[in-house]
């Protein structure tokens, strides 16, 4: 099987995050970056799948689209044991909207003709969940998003999705398709050092944005980011004390909006 | 007035037969034991080159040598009784040297030890008096062997053992029936003849067996790595650690080879002691099997057959096996290599392992824990940053850093050296020291904390550091030389100890605490510790890592007297978290920690002393299910902090 695996290389979800000068991006400096977490469970779904295939021929490929920097997950994915990476080169990344960067895969990836692209769910900067959707509509292909595992039939692949309140949906589909992968379906692998120094032989193609042809204009305009206003408001509940937990379980319910 | 002494009588003459005879059956045995211990060799020779091993400075490699192999210290101080019995049957054995050549060349006429003689009758007394020494020596050995049975011998008796046994007996009287007998005559015949076919049977039965120490295991505690608990840095970009035969180098199969199968390592570990698989003489014997069967050129795993992984991964690295082997026998780097193996080439499936590498690899500590709440506790703490100014960099650590506990003992640690006005800044950012994955064998991580680490201090200036980890003081100031040059690393135990005149003597009347009813604010300050009794664990990574084990006992002497529980100083039984177990999950069988936490309880001390957060950690977890019944658990920096003016800063909250 031939699988592509979008990845990003996103801030650590524990930086400190604070909003630049112009109000429409963040500080860059002083961040420590990572794999998208839903990207590191869809290259773990596609290199168990390859390692469950074994067939001659089975390759996982991982495509980016960044700065240079980027490259740091490029050579993760190879360490966990994707086979090669294609590097879409573009330091303008954050200024383009979801069907942009989708626009860029498309034509990074048309003529590779994989079984399967994984991309992951969203993205823990902008968390749009848009990108995966549009680069399956570019390229013509069968496509399912939420997707915790992912099973080769005869006829296609089978997969779980996850819905709400504890639900899933089982679907099939045919290949060639995209899917979009949730996190913790699967359980990640560590790096090793045997990876990383096998990683150091295989190719990673470095292709210039401006180079694909595939510069759109935006549909979507990020206007501004803000911190969260921080609100803390305290709710006395009366009564005994079966009636103040009946209370409180519906405003968690529909106030809160956690249960 | 003459004193009847007897002589050692030897045959005059033998017969041309006689003399056949001989060279027929000492060629033979030669043989036998050439051929096998050339292959024993052999198999030595061919395994990989130790790298970066050094044979100088070789001062200390020759007093270990006199001290551990001439003297037999280590012998007989960690089991003196049969030490010493095993010590005699050794000294005889080199006193013995001269008379056995004697008796072989005796044969051909070529005799250089005349019994009659002044050099002669002198020599022969002496060795006389080893045999006897020798014979009672290997006789109680026997007896412990086969009726008293140790547990850790194993439940399979060792009918080769007990033969080697006969043999030496056999040797020793026949030695000593000599004497006072006439030299002609059938019966110094029978003697001389009974004596040389023990001999010829000893020797070839020598590379076969375990006894093959007799001749490796002074070499092997020669070559030593030269520190303990000593890994060895990977060669080149294939080497991954011990995945096979391959992987084994000359230091290591040396010491496979060398192993008497005391079961000294295992009577002390940890992990066999808690019905864990793991037993560190089963792991070198496995590898000696393995070479045995394969060699050091076979690709099969090491881990498989003759090792199991699972085994393997239950090593807490308290290092007590390889303190323990009198013939010199690394067990830890032995066990890391492994571990290596098993890491490096992503062999290791396990969820806990997963997570505390992924952790790792995206975060900055162990504990998977935002580092903004490294920044709120040095924030709330008001722990001044270092700037490059200041003289000690404190560090923090993980524990340190994250844990409730780990905060408590930094806060009282920073709270006495405010009070003595010590220098001291903490650094805006760290990243673990990696301990826990340089025991588990992650090169590739360990790699990147180190050097990580390395720049950032070179950044920030940090010339000296006191930590309150011993973990970290290991990682720091050996581990990390692997990648550049660490900086000056000490223990708060270390520094703590020596401020205790300092600290003896409370600064106000205290009006707290066991003891105390009424103390009139007009009496002089004393120091009361009246009966309490404080019981100290020593730390493996401070005790038997870094031979620190008085100054932790000088702080935590400010809590009471000081008693000791029964396994204490370079025999301190581990609290189960090293080796980086403490990530691990459950572990099967009994916990370490309870074990040790019930031998602290039984010595009756009011307090527990721990100089390790995770000693600490380990403890309060086990104490946990006895609520307020159970003795307090202190670090000795809490215990130093007690004697203190009640603080003004808000350092008692966290």
């Amino acid at each position: 099987m031939k699988i592509i695996v979008a990845i990003k290389q996103v801030p650590d979800r524990d930086s400190q995050v604070r909003v630049d000068a112009s109000g429409k991006w963040i500080v860059d400096t002083d961040l420590q970056y990572a794999m998208n977490e839903s990207d590191a469970h869809a290259l773990e779904e596609a290199l168990q799948l390859k390692e469950k295939t074994a067939e001659a021929g089975g390759e996982v490929i991982v495509v980016t689209a960044g700065a240079e920097s980027a490259g740091t997950v490029i050579r993760e994915a190879l360490a966990k044991g994707a086979d090669r990476a294609i590097h879409i080169l573009a330091d303008d990344l954050p200024s383009r909207d979801s069907f942009g960067v989708a626009s860029l895969l498309a034509a990074a990836v048309k003529d590779e003709k994989p079984d399967l692209i994984l991309a992951g769910l969203q993205s823990e900067d902008l968390g749009n969940g848009q990108t995966g959707v549009i680069l399956a509509e570019l390229l013509g292909l069968p496509h399912a998003t939420l997707i915790l595992n992912v099973e080769k039939t005869d006829i296609g692949l089978r997969v779980k999705r996850e819905l709400e309140e504890g639900w899933f949906q089982n679907i099939e589909l045919p290949t060639p398709a995209l899917l979009t992968i949730q996190s913790g379906g699967n359980k990640l692998r560590y790096a090793t050092l045997m990876g990383i120094k096998r990683a150091k032989t295989k190719e990673v193609r470095q292709v210039a944005a401006a180079s694909l042809g595939a510069d759109v204009p935006a549909v979507a305009v990020l206007e501004q980011i803000t911190l969260p206003k921080k609100q803390k408001s305290t709710q006395m509940l009366s009564g005994s004390p079966k009636e103040a937990a009946a209370a409180l379980v519906e405003k968690l319910r529909l106030e809160v909006h956690v249960l | 007035m003459t004193v009847f002494l007897p002589t050692f009588a030897e045959p005059q003459r033998f017969s041309l037969v006689e003399k056949l005879l001989f060279a027929a059956m000492a060629v033979a045995s030669a043989i036998i034991f050439g051929r096998r211990f050339g292959a024993v060799l052999s198999k030595i020779l061919k395994s990989k080159k130790e790298p970066a091993f050094h044979l100088f400075p070789i001062g200390p490699r020759i007093r270990d040598f006199f001290l551990e192999v001439l003297c037999q210290t280590k012998v007989i101080r960690q089991r003196p009784l049969p030490g010493l019995a095993h010590a005699f049957v050794f000294w005889a054995f080199l006193a013995f040297a001269l008379v056995t050549l004697n008796h072989c060349a005796s044969v051909f006429g070529l005799g250089f030890l005349d019994p009659a003689g002044f050099i002669g009758r002198f020599y022969f007394y002496i060795a006389a008096v080893f045999a006897v020494a020798c014979a009672v020596g290997i006789f109680g050995l026997f007896v412990r062997r086969f009726l008293v049975r140790p547990k850790w011998f194993g439940q399979h008796l060792s009918w080769e053992s007990g033969f080697i046994a006969l043999l030496i007996f056999v040797l020793m009287a026949t030695y000593l029936a000599s004497f006072g007998i006439s030299g002609t005559g059938t019966s110094i015949r029978l003697l001389w003849w009974i004596h040389t076919l023990a001999l010829l049977t000893f020797l070839p039965i020598v590379p076969y067996t375990k006894h093959l120490h007799l001749l490796l295991s002074p070499v092997t505690v020669f070559l030593s790595r030269g520190g303990f608990s000593q890994i060895p840095p990977l060669a080149g970009d294939e080497d991954f650690g011990l995945v096979a035969g391959t992987d084994l180098t000359q230091i290591v199969s040396l010491q496979a080879y060398s192993c008497v199968e005391c079961g000294r390592c295992t009577e002390h570990c940890p992990a066999a002691n808690t019905g864990k698989l793991l037993n560190p003489k089963e792991i070198i014997l496995g590898l000696r099997d393995y070479l045995n069967d394969l060699g050091p050129q076979s690709d099969q795993p090491l881990l498989g057959k003759y090792n199991s992984q699972e085994a393997a991964f239950q090593c807490t690295t308290c290092g007590a096996c390889e303190f323990q082997c009198p013939v010199g026998i690394e067990h830890v780097p032995i066990l890391v290599g492994l571990r290596r193996g098993a890491v490096n080439t992503g062999e290791w499936q396990n969820d806990h392992g997963a997570k505390l590498f992924l952790n790792l690899e995206r975060g900055s500590n162990a504990l998977g824990i935002s580092p903004t709440e490294r920044d709120k506790f040095i924030e709330k703490q008001q722990l001044p940053l270092f700037d490059g100014t200041q003289e000690y960099c404190l560090w923090l650590g993980c524990m340190g850093g994250y844990d409730p506990k780990g905060r408590e003992i930094v806060a009282d640690f920073a709270r006495v050296m405010n009070h003595l006005g010590t220098s001291y800044g903490v650094l805006r950012k760290e990243k673990c020291t990696g301990d826990p994955v340089r025991r588990l064998g992650n090169d590739l991580l360990f790699q990147q904390l180190a050097e990580e680490n390395l720049k950032a201090i070179a950044q920030n200036k940090v010339k000296k550091i006191v930590t309150i980890c011993p973990h970290c003081v290991r990682t720091i100031q050996e581990d990390w030389k692997e990648y550049g040059t660490p900086p000056e690393i000490e223990h708060h135990s270390e520094f703590l100890a020596r401020f205790a005149d300092k600290l003896r003597v409370p600064q106000v009347p205290r009006t707290w605490g066991p003891g105390i009813e009424d103390t009139p604010l007009t009496q002089s300050p004393t120091p009361e510790p009246g009966n309490d009794k404080v019981v100290f664990h020593d730390p493996c990574y401070l005790g038997r890592y870094r031979n620190v084990y008085e100054e932790p006992r000088t702080v935590a002497a400010l809590a009471g007297n000081l008693v000791e529980p029964e396994r204490n100083h370079e025999r301190s039984f581990c609290c189960g978290a090293g080796g980086g177990l403490a990530f691990l999950g459950e572990e099967t069988g009994e916990r370490v920690s309870n074990v040790r936490a019930a031998e602290l309880v039984a010595t009756g001390a009011q307090t527990i002393a721990t100089a390790c957060p995770f000693c600490n950690s380990m403890f309060r977890d086990s104490l946990a299910p006895q609520g307020d019944a159970a003795p307090q658990l202190l670090d000795i920096a809490q215990i130093a902090a007690r004697n203190l003016p009640p603080a003004n800063s808000g350092a008692n909250n966290h």
